[in-house]
This record gives C-alpha cells, sequence and structure tokens, in this order.
C-alpha cells in the first residue's frame, strides 16, 4: 500500500521541484521601500559674555560679534536628496539687559549666502534670566537652499553696550531632520 | 532598494537546504552520506562522484521572515510590512547562505574493508544576526527614542569562502560498531567576522550641566571586524584568487568524526561531529577594531575676535579629530585564528517490515541486516556565533525497490514548524542519482517559506557482486 503511495509521491515531489516557483509577490515594490527616520541632532552652542561686545583695550564697542563653523554633511549629495524637511530649535538664555539680534547665514563653498534666518533675542537681566525660544521650519523649495550651504555664520548684533553691561548670552540649540532615503536611480 | 530586493530574492528564492542536510543524513544509498557522518555504514564497494555534480547545494533562510512576508501582493504598504517585521523580528533572528559544490568525490573499499574516501568541495558559508537596535535606527531615527540606549552588540557576522580538501576512512569494527574519521584541510580565499561587539548608543536630554539640549552618548563600545583576502582584492588578479582554492590561501585543519551502533536488528543509533578545526588567518588579514566611550554635544562657538579676513576656528575639523581621538578605529594586520561551525548529528532508527530481499540476512555484508521500512529520529545542531542553532527531525523511510530509496521527514527549526522534506535515491545501472528537498510543501510558492531547499547530485556507484 506505502509502496502504491510512495511511487506516486516521489513523482510529485519531483514534478514540484521542477515546477517550484514565486507566486503572488511583486519586487517591483522595492521601488517603494522608503526609509524615513526622524534624527535629532545637536547643533551649536555658546555662551557669550556681555564683556564680548565691549573692547576694553580700545575703549570700542564691538556691537556685532561673528563666529563661523562648517556642517560639513550638509551639501552631502545624500542628505541633499533625502532631506525633506529641517526643524531648528534655538533657545537662548539672556542674563544680559540688552536686546540681541541673532542672524543665521547658511553660505556655500563659494561664500555665497543660500539661506538665512535671523530672530530677537529679548533682554534679560542678572538674576533673572529671560528665555527666548526660536524654531526655524524648513522645507519645500527652501530645503534645497538649505542643503546647498556646507556652514552657517552666526552673527549677534546689540543696538549699543557699554563697559558697565554684565551678563551673558547663552545659546543651545539643535536640529530635527526629516529624511526620506529611498532608491533614486 | 535593488540591492535590498536581490537580498530578499536569495533568501526567498534560493532551492536549497539550511546547514540541516536532514533527509540525506543517514540515507546510506546516498554515498555523500558519508560527508554528514563518516562512520555511517557504506553498503557499496567504489564510488565516484560526477565532478562538479555529485553534490550540489544551495543554500539560504531566514529566521524571522519570508520573501511572501514583504513582497507578496497586499493592500497593506510594503513599508507598514517592513516596520512591523523590523519590530517582530528579535536580535537573535538571523539570515544565511550557505552553497557547497562538490568538485570531486570519491571512495572504495580496501582488501582489509576499510572504506576510503576524499574529495574536494567547495563551500560559501554567511550569516548575519538581525541587528534590530540599528534597523530601528535606521528605519525610524532617534527622535522617538530618546533615553534608549541602541545595542550595537547586536551586529554578529560571519562569512566564509573557502574550498576543503578532505580524506576519510570508514569500517565496520565489530558486528555492532562502525566508526570513521575524516581529515580536512580548509583553504580560504575570502572570510570576514564581525562578532562578541559591544557598545551601544544613546540620545537623551541634557541635564542642567550639559552645554547642549541633547547628549548623543556611545558607550563601551568594542567592535571588532576580521577580514582575510578580502583587502588585496582591489589590486589582484582572478587568477591569484582562485590560486587561493588550491591550498594557496589561508589554510586550516580539521576533522569530522562519526560512528554508527546497531543495537539489534531493529534498533540502530548514529552520530557525528563535523568539522571540529580552525583556519588559521596569516596572509592578507586586516582587522579593524574601534574602541571607546564619547558624548557629542553639538559645536561650540567661541567668537574669537578676528581680523578682517582672518579664518576662525576649524570647528568641524577639531570635531573629527576629537571623535577619531575617544573612538580610534584601529587597523590590526596581525593573523587570527577562526573556528569552524562545528555541526553535530545524532539518530536514533527503527527499522520494521519485510527484510530486503525477502530473506533475514546480512545480504550487503556491509550494512547489518535490512528492512524495507524505518522510522526514526535525528538532532542537528549547528554553532554560530551567538550558541548553538539545533534542528529536531521525525522521518519515515521505505526502501521501494531494490533500486530505489525514498525518506520522508518532518522538521522543527528555528525557520518553521512545519518543515516537510523528502529524497529519493536511485540505483540506475552504475549511477546513483539523488534529489532531496525540504520545505516541500512551499515548492508550489517559494517566496511563501522561510527556507527551501534543494539537493541532488550524481555518482558511479559500484556494489559489492
Amino acid at each position: 500500500m506505502k509502496k502504491n503511495l510512495l511511487l506516486p509521491l516521489t513523482v510529485v515531489f519531483s514534478m514540484l521541484l521542477v515546477c517550484s516557483c514565486v507566486k503572488d509577490v511583486d519586487f517591483d515594490q522595492a521601488q517603494n521601500i522608503t526609509l524615513t527616520p526622524v534624527v535629532e541632532l545637536d547643533l551649536i552652542y555658546f555662551n557669550l559674555d556681555a564683556g564680548d561686545f565691549f573692547d576694553t583695550i580700545s575703549n570700542t564697542q564691538r556691537l556685532t560679534v561673528r563666529d563661523t563653523t562648517e556642517i560639513r554633511f550638509l551639501d552631502d549629495t545624500g542628505v541633499q536628496e533625502s532631506l525633506k524637511r529641517a526643524e531648528f530649535l534655538f533657545n537662548f538664555t539672556n542674563t544680559i539687559n540688552r536686546e540681541f539680534q541673532v542672524e543665521f547665514q547658511f553660505i556655500n563653498e563659494m561664500n555665497q549666502e543660500t539661506y538665512y534666518t535671523s530672530t530677537t533675542v529679548s533682554a534679560g537681566n542678572v538674576g533673572n534670566p529671560v528665555a527666548t525660544q526660536f524654531i526655524e521650519n524648513v522645507e519645500g523649495p527652501e530645503i534645497l537652499e538649505l542643503t546647498m550651504a556646507d556652514r552657517v555664520v552666526v552673527s549677534v548684533t546689540v543696538e549699543t553696550i557699554d563697559e558697565t553691561v554684565a551678563g551673558e548670552l547663552n545659546l543651545q540649540s539643535k536640529t530635527t531632520y526629516y529624511l526620506e532615503i529611498k532608491d533614486r536611480s | 532598494m535593488r540591492i535590498i530586493s536581490i537580498f530578499f530574492m536569495a533568501f526567498g528564492l534560493s532551492v536549497s537546504f539550511a546547514q540541516n542536510k536532514q533527509v540525506i543524513y543517514g540515507l546510506d544509498e546516498v554515498p555523500q552520506s558519508l560527508l554528514l557522518n563518516p562512520g555511517t555504514l557504506v553498503p557499496q564497494k567504489s564510488h565516484f562522484g560526477i565532478p562538479f555534480l555529485s553534490q550540489v547545494h544551495f543554500n539560504g533562510g531566514a529566521s524571522g521572515v519570508s520573501t511572501f512576508e514583504i513582497f507578496g501582493n497586499s493592500n497593506v504598504d510594503i513599508n507598514t510590512r517592513i516596520r512591523e517585521k523590523i519590530f517582530e523580528m528579535s536580535d537573535k533572528d538571523f539570515f544565511t547562505a550557505t552553497q557547497q559544490l562538490q568538485v570531486i568525490d570519491f571512495g572504495w573499499r580496501s582488501q582489509k574493508d576499510i572504506y576510503f574516501s576524499g574529495g574536494m568541495y567547495q563551500e560559501l558559508d554567511f550569516i548575519t544576526y538581525f541587528p534590530r537596535d540599528l534597523a530601528i535606527l535606521a528605519w525610524e531615527g532617534n527622535r522617538d527614542y530618546l533615553g534608549y540606549e541602541f545595542d550595537r552588540g547586536q551586529l554578529s557576522a560571519t562569512g566564509d569562502l573557502l574550498t576543503v580538501y578532505h580524506f576519510g576512512a570508514n569500517k565496520r569494527i565489530s558486528k555492532k560498531w562502525t566508526a570513521g574519521v575524516r581529515a580536512k584541510i580548509y583553504s580560504s580565499i575570502l572570510s570576514v567576522k564581525s562578532t562578541n561587539n559591544r557598545g551601544s548608543f544613546v540620545t537623551r536630554l541634557g541635564d542642567v550641566n550639559s552645554p547642549n539640549i541633547y547628549e548623543h552618548l556611545v558607550q563601551n563600545a568594542d567592535v571588532k571586524v576580521q577580514t582575510s583576502g578580502i583587502k588585496s582584492l582591489e589590486n589582484t588578479t582572478a587568477g591569484k584568487v582562485v590560486s587561493r582554492a588550491f591550498l594557496g590561501g589561508n589554510l586550516g585543519v580539521g576533522v569530522d568524526l562519526g560512528a554508527t551502533y546497531e543495537i539489534d536488528d531493529r534498533w540502530r543509533a548514529s552520530a557525528s561531529l563535523l568539522d571540529l578545526g580552525a583556519i588559521f588567518h596569516s596572509k592578507d588579514v586586516e582587522q579593524y577594531h574601534a574602541t571607546g566611550d564619547y558624548t557629542l554635544d553639538g559645536i561650540e562657538l567661541i567668537f574669537p575676535p578676528l581680523s578682517e579676513g582672518e579664518a576662525t576656528l576649524p570647528y568641524y575639523d577639531n570635531l573629527e579629530d576629537e571623535i577619531e581621538r575617544e573612538l580610534p578605529v584601529d587597523t590590526i594586520n596581525s593573523g587570527y585564528t577562526q573556528l569552524r561551525p562545528l555541526k553535530v548529528n545524532a539518530s536514533v532508527k527503527y527499522s520494521f517490515g519485510k527484510y530486503l530481499g525477502g530473506v533475514e540476512c546480512d545480504c550487503l555484508d556491509k550494512g547489518g541486516i535490512q528492512r524495507i521500512q524505518a522510522v526514526g529520529f535525528q538532532f542537528y545542531s549547528i554553532l554560530r556565533p551567538k550558541g548553538p542553532q539545533m534542528a529536531a527531525t521525525l522521518f519515515y523511510y521505505h526502501k521501494l525497490y531494490k533500486f530505489l530509496a525514498a525518506k520522508a521527514t518532518y522538521t522543527v527549526d528555528p525557520y518553521s514548524y512545519t518543515n516537510f522534506g523528502l529524497g529519493v535515491a536511485a540505483d540506475i545501472g552504475k549511477f546513483n542519482v539523488y534529489l532531496a528537498g525540504d520545505n516541500i510543501f512551499h515548492y508550489g510558492n517559494i517566496a511563501k517559506s522561510k527556507s527551501v531547499s534543494l539537493q541532488f547530485g550524481l555518482n558511479i556507484k559500484i556494489d559489492p557482486e
């Protein structure tokens, strides 16, 4: 009996092996695979003293202080293709009795400005820090401008100051990068 | 993404055995069962495998996912399916690919009744565990995982391409015992290994003392990648790579041991230990070792007073230098020893039914008294980077005719609880041909299987007169 069953089974099995196939699958869907990670990353931070805005040697005001750092990954081809939105969060804490204008100039390798944003930081008091939060959301066509840049120039400007002014201006910042990574070939 | 689809196709479509060759094990009609147990019962007088055709075997398997689950026609978006799978799978899940090709295989019975066998086969063996945390980090990012420690230790993979030269002896040493041993020389062509890694990555909100909003911490990093035969690939010729297959690569030695014990004319037990050995990588070796701890806070601007045109500090370069200093990646060219994945097979078999040829006799004089049917249990284990992977098999054997034997198996392994296999071996004249596969009920649609297999071979076999 078993012999009678096994022989046809063997034939069927062999046929199965020969005829085995892959059904009901669509490998073209691979084109639609999209990774959408949202990455939180610290950006820059600084701690400016009121004295940084006044040159005691020459007894003159330095109404604008400026510094630059590269953000080399920003104009990376992969980031240019994948970054859909970037949300910058700047947290200022000010104990200087002055209002500040803070500018962020994103520039490319040719020193051309590709993206610009700025904010006003409220005045505070020594012993009474005042927080200013600034959120800059970049998406759509602006994201292309942002990702043309590979560095940011930060300028902090005060209208007037003298050597008697004390306190600190502190910045903490981060960026939330919304990426969309997929096969673009 | 094309790579991803090829990856899934490779794992889903390869018609092959997982490392476990449960259908061939103990199927004495197939000369290559000697390679699974050098102490198996050898009925034939001699055999000669048709070069490149005596055993062809590809393998693919994924313990946690099938091709169909990702690429099946469905109304659910493929990205949703992938995301669900990433969270469903654990870091113990793995993807494997194994392929073997017998180049030469032969054996003969000496006048002292020892069955000598030898040959050469090429093997590709690859396994990677699913680095779940890193997959989540890549798929989701870190925004929703503040404070969560992503484990880099989940990164664990090995890959080997090698040839194996082997020579063994098998002898029935008493009425009940048959034992065998096989010596092996491994010639490694390419090898990559990254196991026993440690370390974590976490993004957490900074406290009052933190200079910035977050702290990105790499903690206790200890990640090692060992390669051999890879470094010179760019500047070498195909001929040189091929020469490594012919004992020109990094060499190793190993041994297979096996025995069969015939308890009585119905019960039989057997066991084997395969690839007890190591490869000593000394040529074309490159090891990378990253260690350390680091906390990233972003870039601190210090607004130095500058003259017109004077450049500010190279903050970004300094940051990169600092990371390289704190998390150094050492490149080491010293050799290393790599253990082969040790495999264990064991079985108990109960024979019943009529005697082969209709009478009780040790007709073949080499394989004990044979009945035409048998059932049994088999155990299989392979030592992998994160511990042994095991499988248990129930089987039914039936010698249909003197020239045709079949074996059906049911296996429980890390891939599934529904793995049914079937193998047939036929002696047609002096030709011995066999075909075996597991997960046979998935052959209608291989995509739905987590591992599917097919193994076939062709030998010239000379039986005793």
